[in-house]
C-alpha cells in the first residue's frame, strides 16, 4: 500500500515541478500534472487545495488573486525561493526511490 | 452556466475561518469547478453532462471541509508560535535575564515602605529598559505578520506571564483552601500586580506603542 507521506511527497514535487515552469492557478495546476504524466497523475480538487494551502503555509509557493480580460478572478501560484529550494531534494530522493524500486522489484523502464 | 459559488457554498458547509478567508476558499474552489466546466464544454460535452461531472470531481465535500480545516488550522498554529510564543518568549527571557544580571551587579531597587511585606519594589534602571523589550517583542511579532491582539500580548508577554502566575498561585491557594494564605496573597495581590504587572506592562507598552508608530511612519506597518 503506498503510505499516505509518500502520495504527499509525490503531488509536492509534481506541483512544484510545474510551478516551476510558471505561475499557474489551481485547475491549470492539475491539468498541467495530468497533461505532462500522460494521464497517469491525477489531482482532485479535493486533493489539490488542502495540499496548496499546506505548501502556502511553508512559505514554498504564493497564491495572489488575478483577473483575467474576461474579468474572471482567478488564485495565480507561484513558486517562492523556499520551495525552489525543496525542489532539488526532492528530486534526489524520488531518484533514490526510483533506482531502489529498479533493483529490488526489477522494474525496467519500457 | 451554473453558478459554481452557490454551488460551493450549499455543499461546503461553514468554514471556522475569517470572513475574508472563507469567501477567498470558495470562490477558488467554485473558480476550479467553472473552469473544468468550461473545460468539458469546450471539448463538446453537452451542458448537463459538464455539470455532472464536474459535481462527481468532489465525491466527499465532508472530507475536503476536514482537509481544508486541517491546512488552514496547520498555518493558524505555525502562526501563533511566530507571531506570539517566540516574540513573547524572546522578551520575557530577555528582561527577566537582564533582572538578574542587573541584582548580581549589584543594582538595587527603590524600596518604598521597606518595612512593610507590602512594600512597592522599583526597579527604576530595570523598568526603563523594558521599552526596549516591549519594542522587540512587537517588531518580531509584526515581522511574522502579526497584527492587533497578537502584537501587543508579544509585547506585553513577561507582564502577562506574572499577572497569570499570580492568578494561578490564588487558584492554588483556593482549592487548597488555605485561608491564611489567601489572606496574604490577596492583601498582597494590588502591591504584586502593580510592582510586576502594572509598571513593566507600561513601560513594555510604550516600546511597543512607539516602535508601532516608528514602522507606521515608514510604511512598513500593515
Amino acid at each position: 500500500m503506498v503510505s499516505n507521506e509518500l502520495k504527499r511527497g509525490t503531488a509536492e514535487l509534481a506541483i512544484l515541478s510545474v510551478l516551476e515552469r510558471q505561475p499557474l492557478h489551481g485547475y491549470e495546476i492539475s491539468r498541467r500534472i495530468e497533461h505532462d504524466s500522460g494521464g497517469a497523475l491525477r489531482f482532485t480538487l479535493a486533493a489539490l487545495y488542502p495540499l496548496l494551502y499546506r505548501m502556502e503555509n511553508r512559505g514554498w509557493v504564493r497564491g495572489e488573486w488575478e483577473t483575467s480580460d474576461s474579468g474572471r478572478r482567478r488564485r495565480c501560484y507561484k513558486l517562492l525561493p523556499r520551495g525552489r529550494k525543496m525542489l532539488a531534494p526532492l528530486r534526489a530522493q524520488w531518484a533514490d526511490l526510483f533506482r531502489a524500486m529498479r533493483r529490488v522489484a526489477r522494474v525496467n523502464h519500457a | 452556466m451554473p453558478d459554481w459559488l452557490a454551488y460551493v457554498n450549499d455543499h461546503l458547509g461553514r468554514l471556522p475561518l475569517s470572513e475574508t478567508e472563507s469567501l477567498q476558499v470558495r470562490e477558488e474552489l467554485a473558480a476550479h469547478l467553472e473552469d473544468n466546466y468550461l473545460s468539458l464544454r469546450a471539448q463538446g460535452v453537452s451542458e448537463l453532462d459538464a455539470a455532472r461531472l464536474v459535481c462527481e470531481r468532489v465525491p466527499s465535500w465532508q472530507e475536503l471541509h476536514r482537509d481544508i480545516l486541517a491546512a488552514k488550522s496547520e498555518a493558524f498554529m505555525q502562526n501563533r508560535v511566530t507571531q506570539l510564543w517566540i516574540p513573547g518568549l524572546v522578551t520575557l527571557f530577555g528582561s527577566a535575564g537582564l533582572l538578574a544580571i542587573f541584582e548580581i551587579a549589584g543594582l538595587r531597587p527603590l524600596v518604598i515602605r521597606p518595612h512593610d511585606p507590602y512594600s512597592f519594589v522599583l526597579y527604576f534602571p530595570w523598568l526603563f529598559t523594558l521599552p526596549l523589550f516591549g519594542a522587540l517583542g512587537a517588531y518580531l511579532s509584526l515581522r511574522a505578520r502579526a497584527h492587533g491582539l497578537a502584537v501587543h500580548c508579544a509585547a506585553l508577554f513577561p507582564a502577562l506571564v506574572m499577572a497569570a502566575a499570580l492568578l494561578a498561585l490564588l487558584l492554588v491557594v483556593l482549592i487548597l483552601r488555605d485561608y491564611g494564605a489567601l489572606r496574604v496573597v490577596a492583601t498582597g495581590f494590588a502591591v504584586f500586580m502593580l510592582n510586576w504587572f502594572f509598571l513593566p506592562g507600561f513601560f513594555l507598552f510604550m516600546g511597543d506603542l512607539l516602535l508601532q508608530l516608528v514602522m507606521k511612519r515608514r510604511g512598513v506597518a500593515s
